[in-house]
């Protein structure tokens, strides 16, 4: 996927033709785009895993079976929930930062004033 | 029934890594939720939403695919339709062009090879115009399109278009991709009796995935594949090496080819009329009455006409005009074939619409992987779906013989 600088030839990656709009809101049809991307690769991963687990059984180890059956101890608790934890906080930043703004009081005025107290000579 | 149609590998196909492949089997299956589960809901979406709030503006229903259209633009569940049905054919073919990129230069070389070795010929002239309706935009969104050369001998947009519109089809056009030239084939022997052609000419031939049937049930006959994209004709003869025949391919363009009149008693197209233009189609049909010999047929399968379907599915099916770059797709159902073929010389009796089956079954029998008994027949039996990417039942051929009285 990634384009390398070397001189040999690359297959066109694009389509000649003008992209239709489907949505009236700018942005969405980047985010739906955007979204199945994810979605194949979270396919990608999960086909990834089924194949681990196969390969596994083909050489004797029954890895969908003893992930089935596998006691998670404490730390393996811990780990889980402290990465469940951590996966939202990145989900929703952006809900947190709203909050932290309002909280201290960020307005797009102190935003502007910034800017032009910045600028001022 | 879950679809699990698988491409029958040959030599000449790109080979994809685990995660390539996983995500081209997504955009596969994508596909098959579009078509399976979002398109149904387009018609209540219309009646009971779209087409309420159009009366209500206007004052009267709307009446044709145009003011359909216009009422179903604004429509959320319609714009997540159409852009999921867009995206996925983008990620479709971003999903094989890693695997050629990756293989490019061993694909080349692998092509030229598997033509060495074959006693058919390969035509490709040093100067060729490609028409402006294959240049002017990349058909169906197919990056590159059908004629993009970015290396000598190149045959990276033939590799693209063999896997991609084998996965466009979900897989519904057989393991080899070559459901539409089996169906005709078996419509010739079936309804024409005692027709045995001794030369076959291919139009608008691809990567001879529809042509390769006609040497496969007519051994005797010297068949022929053209197509405007030399990668095309290029991969199709190392294709054919690959799969042991012998059949020829060359660069030529349908609305006038370097073939004798009278030469052929076969002329067949496999979904090439759409991709052409409304000044190429009398041409073509011109140039196949010219090409056949007296009593000689002209097929081409393709789109049936609008005229004999209402608003609604057509609303639908031009749908692929706006959002696949199919600029002709439209247009080109809206034109009088027959008459067309009429005017091209062929006796107004002699020409006919009609509907070859579908072969899928076959399929099923030479038991490839995923073509199981009942996937197959479930395809086979079904009705035609306006939308789907392959139509259940059969495809419709347009039919027509020169008179066998006719004079070269």
């Amino acid at each position: 996927m990634r384009q390398d600088s070397d001189a040999r030839p690359r297959v066109v990656r694009h389509a000649k033709g003008k992209r239709p709009k489907f949505s009236d809101v700018g942005g969405v049809d980047e985010l739906m785009s955007m979204v199945l991307v994810l979605a194949s690769e979270l396919c990608v991963l999960r086909d990834r895993v089924d194949a681990m687990e196969r390969v596994g059984a083909r050489n004797g180890i029954d890895f969908a079976a003893e992930i089935e059956q596998l006691p998670l101890d404490q730390a393996a608790l811990e780990a889980r929930e402290a990465r469940r934890q951590d996966l939202f906080q990145r989900l929703y930043y952006l809900a947190r930062k709203e909050a932290e703004e309002l909280k201290s009081q960020e307005t797009t005025d102190r935003y502007k004033a910034i800017i032009d107290e910045i600028a001022k000579p | 029934m879950l679809n699990t149609f698988q491409q029958r590998t040959h030599a000449m196909l790109p080979t994809a890594t685990h995660d390539e492949s996983s995500r081209q089997e997504f955009a596969k299956s994508l596909k098959q939720f579009v078509q399976e589960a979002l398109l149904p809901g387009l018609q209540p979406v219309f009646t009971q939403r779209a087409a309420v709030r159009f009366s209500e503006k206007h004052g009267h229903a709307p009446a044709d695919r145009r003011e359909i259209r216009s009422a179903m633009l604004g429509d959320p569940y319609f714009q997540t339709y159409a852009s999921t049905n867009r995206i996925s054919q983008e990620l479709m073919w971003a999903s094989v062009t890693d695997s050629i990129d990756r293989e490019l230069p061993k694909l080349i070389e692998r092509a030229k090879s598997f033509s060495a070795s074959a006693r058919a010929q390969l035509k490709i002239p040093g100067q060729f115009e490609v028409p402006r309706y294959i240049s002017s935009l990349d058909i169906h969104c197919m990056p590159g399109g059908y004629a993009t050369e970015v290396a000598p001998d190149d045959v990276s947009v033939a590799a693209l278009y063999d896997r991609g519109a084998y996965l466009y089809c979900i897989g519904y056009c057989g393991p080899d991709n070559d459901d539409f030239g089996v169906s005709v084939c078996n419509y010739v022997k079936r309804n024409l009796p005692g027709f045995a052609p001794r030369r076959i000419l291919d139009l608008g031939c691809t990567v001879g995935h529809s042509t390769l049937p006609y040497k496969e049930r007519f051994p005797d006959a010297e068949v022929w594949g053209i197509d405007v994209g030399a990668p095309l004709v290029r991969y199709a003869h190392a294709r054919a090496a690959a799969y042991g025949l012998e059949v020829n391919f060359a660069q030529m363009n349908a609305e006038a080819t370097e073939f004798e009149s009278g030469s052929f008693d076969l002329i067949v197209s496999h979904i090439l009329l759409h991709e052409t233009s409304a000044k190429a189609m009398p041409r073509i049909m011109r140039e196949c009455h010219r090409l056949l010999a007296p009593g000689g047929y002209m097929i081409h399968a393709d789109l049936p006409p609008f005229d004999k379907m209402d608003g609604f599915t057509q609303f639908i099916l031009d749908n692929e005009t706006w959002y696949n770059n199919e600029p002709f797709w439209g247009a080109m159902r809206d034109m009088d074939q027959i008459q067309l073929a009429v005017e091209a010389g062929f006796a107004r009796e002699k020409v006919r619409f009609t509907t070859a089956p579908m072969a899928i079954l076959e399929a099923a029998a030479k038991a490839a992987a995923g073509y199981t008994d009942e996937a197959a027949t479930a395809v086979a039996d079904r009705d035609f779906t306006a939308g789907e990417f392959a139509p259940g039942g059969g495809w419709e051929v347009l039919v027509a013989q020169k008179s066998p009285e006719a004079r070269l």
